[in-house]
């Protein structure tokens, strides 16, 4: 399953979340249980789109306060095996610790932090406080006593005018300290607990990003304009987690390609391109090798051990105070029986998610097919499939399993319908390597029958003359001059010289056989792009677009007859409309008569025989290619040299003609603008 | 000749590079504008109430000798349980029980006012009535009896007194009648009474709160709750809020009014997808208040204006330290008018002329044992039943189990059906269920005309040739029925297809006269319209003629059932009331010639459905709701039978059948006979399990569980509900049967009944 998303960000977007206001409110912890949720689970199907399915987590209980210590502003917060909440309570300059009943077990560094904004809590209960105003990293040991403070790091490599204000912290299980600083754009800052700190490099460094557009900007605009521009430097890590085997995992903002990354020892990520999150503020390890990230306004995202998308769920609050919506969210957390932990430090509290029988039929699936168990992972998945027949990613592992039970046909069914085009492509050889064995001998048969059947009739032909009536017949319709014209393209393919001389000379220019190549070449072109082999689709399945698909041939054809016709004139080309139309048309005959191959190909071959019809459309565009090129030259009678100027000019003047088309469009939808905008004040005075 | 064609080319290729220069120049202006619009918007910020206090300053604390006490109160009316106190100057009645003494407020005391609110706020509270008037179509005020010059003369009758008031800066007129009825306490201003002097012609009365602060109470001075109609129903406490919510509850009775709404800035995932899921509508105009200590309550029900009104439901917090609840009149309201295509022109307006309606609010009064949630739904029958509101319809027990019959995706050209559920297919799963023991269905057949689902508006009983076509679809229905399985064709009579349809005349149009469209995000067909009611009407008297003709006479019918607009057509606007009207006139025709049911229907169409589709068993998921509570089941139980919503999409099913089985509400299934795969490229996608050979096994399931606490109850009421704090929910039936719902994961026992862990048991009150 390919993860696909459309353009839908600019970094400019994220001012207006910052604007979400709303008055602080605090308050005790109650329980509830809700039985529907105020927001949507959505999930990615196969292609990359959203779809609804059933709630994944339920909103159980709102934490505001640890028995009467409420928080204030708090960023961070870490849940222990044993179900301790740990929060960095920044206002108050504290971290609290209580449970999931809104006890408060103890209050650590009241006095000793003065910014508290990250806190993470190791297996044997030490206490690592990343201070943001303190400029250090504090260890408490349970009780509460500092062990050790880390301060800036005096090695030359850190960086000498760079500050220290360590904001989010993991530590691994050898103590090494891997800390997010803020404004220092260099990476996550790794830290050794040995002689009272060693720094041992900055890892998880992000690139800067910079496509084509920024590019092509900077070189248009002025130094003015490029001043104004968000400055170019890599987005630093915002967040990070750790899972139990010691991997980091990262968000970043404003990266547009990979918010959320996987990363071994090495520094190197392990997760392809992720762009889900638009704004993540913080990651968290989940218990099936999954992994939840929350974005800042509260969508909560869940993505499996190999990044991809499980669930969206949870959102931003429109105001209407409803339980498990969120205003401003710092950070997330999980416990070992998968409950999920917010923390929305605008409104001060601890939002507790937990799992559906859905979810947890689909974390034991996962586990049992993330173990290559697959046959095992059926019966889970089954289950799931009974919730939500369109969950792609269970259909995906289904069709894997069936593959495993050698149960092609079903594979197959799966496969497509979760557009797993792998899964698709294996079971597909399968089923046709089955085919083929058991209908060899038939095939061979039934070819070796044609070829007897032919024989023999040219046999019979030759001697009692029995195909002399089709042939009359035959060539009474070549006389037809239509069909006589349809006939001369043939010649024209093969013979463009020749061809086009005819075309330029001797009549055979024509309105309607080309139009008619035109029509079954259109005819061709949309029955190939909606009902080709799966493998070959370029297009998702159900969507049909067919008006757009022959006006956009008929503006190609139109186009460039026309532009080719003005070019060849004023350079003294002989081409008239009618001959040029003509030899674009024939110009299409090798994608005709190759498309029917192709078409049947597609339905045959699987992805690793797909080089053949790329061959194949390879062979028909330069064979498409080589007679326009020798038709315009011919027809017109220009020199080579001619006639690559030709050709050039008349890119050109396509490229130029769409422009003005585009800005005649955009100066009449002006126009009509201005005159509906006056209709609109008419009938607004009118009072109809 | 050719050199004048070449400069020609190259004075082309520099205008075309200029050309090209302007669109890039254009985008970095955009982009700077996008982050200063992004700077300004105030992103949909939560909506404050309009009565937003102008001046800061807090008001100080009166001095105890200046307090208006109940000695400066007059004896107005009495009845046999309730006297009732007026304080002229302010319009504020006192209800004292006559047994305890305990009373209710109509105002705030100036005993009980903390003064840490601002003037404008104390006049708020302290006025009986509270009025916001509209200036100059964009400035809202206050008008109160405190702050602003009024006239106030009243004449009295028996049972009560009417208040005829007069706001001279603002040139509003009104009367308020107050009569004590028994135990009922009656608040209502007339139509004729109410007029706006239009002084400088721009000032209009745009809301009426009558009686904001009616048994209000302090913090947590009072153990109680207030009752809101979210969802089936919902308890507010009256516990200190420690001031945790910046606003309450404040629902337009009867849904958004569509024909308003506007544009506005949404938060969505991806700039596309909407998370949130949308709330309940308020179904039945009520609001509650129980003061349980003082054993005290009242069930105020919105019985004119009913369809222009909001329920308030505040606890203390929500800008002042007080819980109160009642109900806001919407007489006009502001509207934007769009001049252009693009909204980049706007004009504000206030609506030309007001709702013209009574308005009325009656509050049942109830006391000792009554003055609690239970009392107040079995208070609301009774007022219901006596006020001939509905009348007892048979309540037999029967599975709801739903089809789909066909939808459309898309095909080359146009669109092909995926057919999902054939006439004969129902046959097989109808026979099937027989088999497995369950004796009677209703079934609501969706997707059955011909065009599929969403080819609507149905205007022809004809169906869909690939579920068998009509005569099999009519001799299903008939030769089913004979089995007491009671298949309803479904029609949606409100929404137009705007792909299949062009005649937007026929759509209806918003107060700004922009066409109303309902925008789904679906593969298929994306955009909705409404039709207008007078159209709804006689396409759907068509159909349902086309209907009868053949002997059918089953029909369910949506939309007009739970929606309810304001719209303007030809140069005319139509308020709620008059819509409300014409659906009611429209579904009361129906019901005479067919057997009716309606999808979730408003509280002014009870009397017309045999049965009640899409009940709400919990609430919308408000923070400031304490506790959900079955109050609209315990209210019609035994008047009409009720149907959940789908179990299908349910993601805890164990607490949605005993929620089923606590609030004797019947299960519903949505199915169909082909897999919910099938439907992926169709409108219908989020139907994600709905094949019947999944859910055979859990129908007839809940069917035989089901089937026999509806039989233990019969057709009797339910007289009381409480929550014991053992987590079983206990609900007594006048027949005497008890039924004992368990939601803790660990058995307990009840009254020497042991009712095991998620599991409920019926049983016999003592």
């Amino acid at each position: 399953m390919q993860s696909m998303k459309n353009n839908r960000k600019t970094v400019l977007k994220f001012t207006a979340i910052f604007l979400f206001a709303m008055v602080l409110i605090s308050g005790v912890g109650r329980m509830r249980v809700y039985a529907d949720t105020p927001y949507k689970t959505y999930t990615i199907d196969g292609y990359g789109s959203i779809n609804e399915t059933m709630s994944a987590y339920l909103p159980v209980e709102t934490i505001t306060k640890f028995g009467d210590e409420a928080l204030s502003g708090p960023n961070d917060l870490c849940v222990t095996n044993d179900g301790e909440i740990y929060v960095a309570d920044t206002g108050n300059g504290r971290v609290i610790v209580g449970d999931i009943d809104g006890r408060l077990i103890k209050i650590i560094g009241k006095g000793t932090l003065a910014a508290p904004m990250g806190v993470f809590v190791t297996k044997n209960k030490h206490i690592y406080v990343a201070d943001r105003d303190a400029e250090a990293v504090f260890e408490f040991d349970p009780s509460g006593e500092v062990l050790n403070k880390y301060t800036k790091p005096d090695n030359p490599l850190y960086g000498k005018s760079l500050s220290f204000q360590p904001i989010k912290i993991v530590v691994n299980d050898a103590g090494v300290m891997y800390i997010v600083c803020q404004s220092n754009t260099n990476g996550i800052v790794e830290i050794s607990p040995t002689d009272g700190g060693t720094f041992l490099g900055y890892f998880g460094t992000n690139f800067a990003s910079s496509d084509i557009m920024i590019i092509i900007q900077r070189a248009i605009m002025t130094d003015a304009q490029r001043a104004k521009m968000v400055s170019n430097i890599p987005s630093t890590p915002d967040n990070l987690a750790i899972d139990n085997k010691g991997l980091i995992y990262t968000v970043t903002r404003g990266d547009k390609t990979r918010t959320l990354k996987h990363l071994n020892i090495a520094g190197t990520n392990l997760f392809g391109d992720l762009d889900y999150a638009d704004i993540p503020a913080a990651v968290t390890a989940g218990n099936h090798d999954n992994v939840y990230v929350v974005d800042q306004r509260g969508y909560i995202y869940e993505y499996n051990n190999e990044g991809e998308l499980l669930y969206v769920f949870g959102g931003p609050d429109d105001g209407t105070q409803r339980v498990g919506l969120s205003t401003i969210i710092t950070a997330i957390a999980a416990d070992n029986s998968d409950r999920i932990y917010t923390l929305d430090s605008d409104k001060a509290q601890i939002q507790v998610y937990h799992s559906t029988e859905f979810t947890d039929l689909l974390h034991e699936a996962l586990y049992l097919y993330s173990k290559g168990r697959y046959t095992e992972s059926k019966e889970p998945l089954v289950k799931v499939l009974q919730m939500n027949s369109m969950f792609d990613y269970a259909n995906m592992a289904m069709g894997r399993a069936y593959f495993q039970e050698e149960n092609y046909e079903m594979a197959l069914y799966y496969a497509r319908l979760a557009k797993d085009y792998e899964g698709y492509s294996d079971a597909y050889w399968e089923i046709r390597n089955l085919w083929l064995k058991k209908n060899l001998v038939t095939a061979l048969l039934i070819i070796v029958l044609i070829y007897v059947a032919v024989k023999v009739i040219k046999h019979l032909d030759r001697k009692k003359h029995i195909l002399d009536r089709p042939r009359a017949l035959i060539a009474k319709i070549k006389e037809n001059r239509v069909m006589s014209n349809l006939g001369y393209s043939k010649y024209f393919m093969r013979h463009p010289i020749d061809g086009s001389y005819g075309i330029a000379r001797e009549g055979r220019a024509s309105w309607i056989a080309p139009t008619i190549l035109l029509v079954i070449f259109m005819a061709e072109y949309v029955i190939n792009k909606y009902l080709c082999g799966f493998l070959q689709k370029t297009v998702r399945e159900g969507r049909y677009e067919i008006f757009s698909d022959i006006g956009l041939v008929l503006v190609v054809a139109v186009g460039l007859t026309m532009c080719n016709y003005l070019i060849c004139t004023i350079n003294e080309g002989e081409g008239t409309v009618k001959k040029i139309y003509t030899y674009f048309c024939y110009c299409l005959l090798p994608y005709i008569l190759l498309t029917p191959v192709k078409f049947v190909l597609s339905h045959v071959l699987t992805t690793n025989e797909q080089f053949l019809i790329s061959m194949l459309d390879m062979l028909i565009l330069g064979w498409i290619v080589v007679l326009g090129v020798l038709a315009i030259k011919e027809v017109n009678n220009f020199k080579p040299s001619e006639t690559a100027k030709v050709i050039a000019l008349t890119v050109f003047t396509i490229l130029i003609v769409a422009l003005l088309i585009f800005i005649i469009y955009v100066l009449w939808a002006q126009v009509f603008q201005f005159i509906s905008a006056i209709f609109g004040e008419v009938v607004y005075r009118l009072g109809y | 000749m050719a050199i004048k064609i070449k400069r020609m080319i190259s004075l082309l290729t520099v205008a075309a590079l200029l050309i090209a220069a302007v669109p890039a120049q254009t985008f970095f202006a955009t982009v700077v504008t996008d982050t200063q619009a992004g700077e300004d918007a105030p992103a949909a910020e939560p909506e404050t109430p309009a009565e937003e206090p102008e001046d800061s300053e807090p008001s100080e604390r009166i001095d105890p000798s200046e307090w208006v006490t109940k000695a400066d109160y007059r004896k107005v009316a009495e009845s046999d349980t309730y006297i009732l106190y007026l304080y002229e100057p302010r319009l504020s009645v006192m209800l004292e029980n006559k047994k305890t003494g305990k009373v209710l407020e109509s105002t705030l005391s100036d005993e009980k006012d903390d003064g840490t609110s601002n003037k404008t706020w104390t006049a708020y509270m302290k006025s009986g009535i509270v009025i916001n008037a509209i200036v100059k179509a964009t400035n809202t005020y206050q008008v109160d009896l405190l702050t602003c010059k009024n006239e106030l003369k009243y004449t009295y009758k028996d049972n009560g007194f009417t208040a005829n008031i007069y706001f001279s800066e603002y040139g509003f007129h009104l009367d308020v009648e107050v009569t004590l009825e028994g135990d009922e306490l009656v608040v209502r201003v007339p139509e004729d009474s109410i007029k706006e002097d239009l002084l400088d012609s721009e000032r209009y009365i745009s809301m009426i709160s009558l009686f904001p602060f009616m048994g209000y109470t302090y913090l947590d001075e009072q153990d109680g709750y207030m009752l809101v109609p979210d969802g089936n129903g919902a308890l507010i406490y009256l516990d200190d809020k420690e001031g945790r919510y910046n606003s309450g509850f404040s629902q337009l009775i009867y849904g958004r009014d569509h024909g308003f709404e506007e544009s506005k800035v949404e938060k969505l995932l991806w700039e596309r997808y909407q998370t949130v899921t949308e709330a309940n509508d308020v179904i039945a105009p009520v609001f509650g208040m129980a003061h349980t200590e003082d054993e005290l309550a009242y069930l105020a029900v919105v019985e004119e204006g009913d369809t222009r009104a909001s329920i308030e439901a505040h606890p203390n917090g929500v800008a002042v330290n007080y819980n109160r609840c009642f109900a806001k009149f919407l007489l006009r309201d502001i509207y934007v008018q769009p001049l252009n295509n693009s909204n980049s022109g706007t004009v504000t307006n206030a609506e030309r002329d007001r709702t013209h309606n009574d308005l009325q609010v009656r509050y049942l009064l109830l006391s000792g044992e009554d003055a609690d949630y239970s009392g107040m739904a079995v208070a609301y029958r009774n007022y219901l039943l006596d006020n001939k509101l509905v009348t007892v319809k048979p309540s037999d027990y029967n599975t709801r189990v739903d089809f789909l019959g066909t939808d459309r995706e898309e095909f080359l050209i146009g669109t092909k059906a995926v057919t999902m559920t054939t006439v004969d297919n129902i046959e097989e799963i109808y026979g099937e269920l027989q088999d497995a023991g369950v004796d009677s269905v209703l079934s609501v057949y969706k997707g059955w005309q011909k065009g599929g689902i969403y080819n609507l508006p149905i205007s022809k009983y004809k169906a869909d040739r690939k579920i068998g076509g009509t005569s099999a679809l009519t001799s299903l229905i008939k030769d089913s029925a004979e089995k007491d399985y009671s298949l309803y064709l479904y029609n949606d009579a409100l929404r137009m297809n705007a792909s299949t349809n062009m005649m937007t005349f026929n759509a209806v149009k918003m107060v700004n006269k922009r066409t109303l469209k309902e925008n789904v995000r679906a593969q298929v067909y994306d955009t909705f319209y409404y039709l207008l009611p007078n159209r709804a009407q006689s396409t759907l008297a068509k159909f349902v003629k086309s209907y009868t003709k053949k002997g059918v006479e089953n029909l369910a019918l949506a939309g007009l059932s739970d929606t309810l607009f304001s719209y303007s057509s030809q140069g005319s606007y139509y308020g709620r009331a008059q819509t409300a009207e014409s659906f009611e006139n429209t579904i009361a025709d129906l019901d005479e010639s067919t057997n009716l049911i309606l999808e979730q229907p408003y509280a002014y169409l009870w009397d017309h459905t045999d049965a009640f589709l899409d009940m709400p068993l919990g609430s919308s998921d408000y923070m400031y709701l304490d506790e959900e509570v079955p109050f609209l089941s315990m209210v019609l139980k035994g008047i009409m039978p009720m149907y959940s919503d789908y179990v299908n999409f349910e993601a805890n099913k164990t607490e949605f059948f005993l929620q089923m089985v606590e609030s004797g509400v019947y299960p519903s299934f949505y199915v169909t006979y082909e897999n919910s795969s099938a439907l992926i490229y169709t409108n219908s996608s989020n139907l994600y399990s709905t094949e019947y050979r999944i859910y055979r096994d859990t129908i007839t399931e809940y069917d035989k569980a089901l089937r026999e606490v509806a039989e233990a109850v019969g057709s009797s009421f339910i007289v009381e509900h409480t929550k014991l704090p053992n987590g079983v929910t206990t609900v007594v039936y006048d027949n005497n049967v008890v039924i004992y719902v368990n939601y803790t994961d660990s058995a307990v026992n009840v009254d020497g009944i042991t009712v095991d862990a998620l599991s409920y048991k019926v049983g016999e009150a003592k």
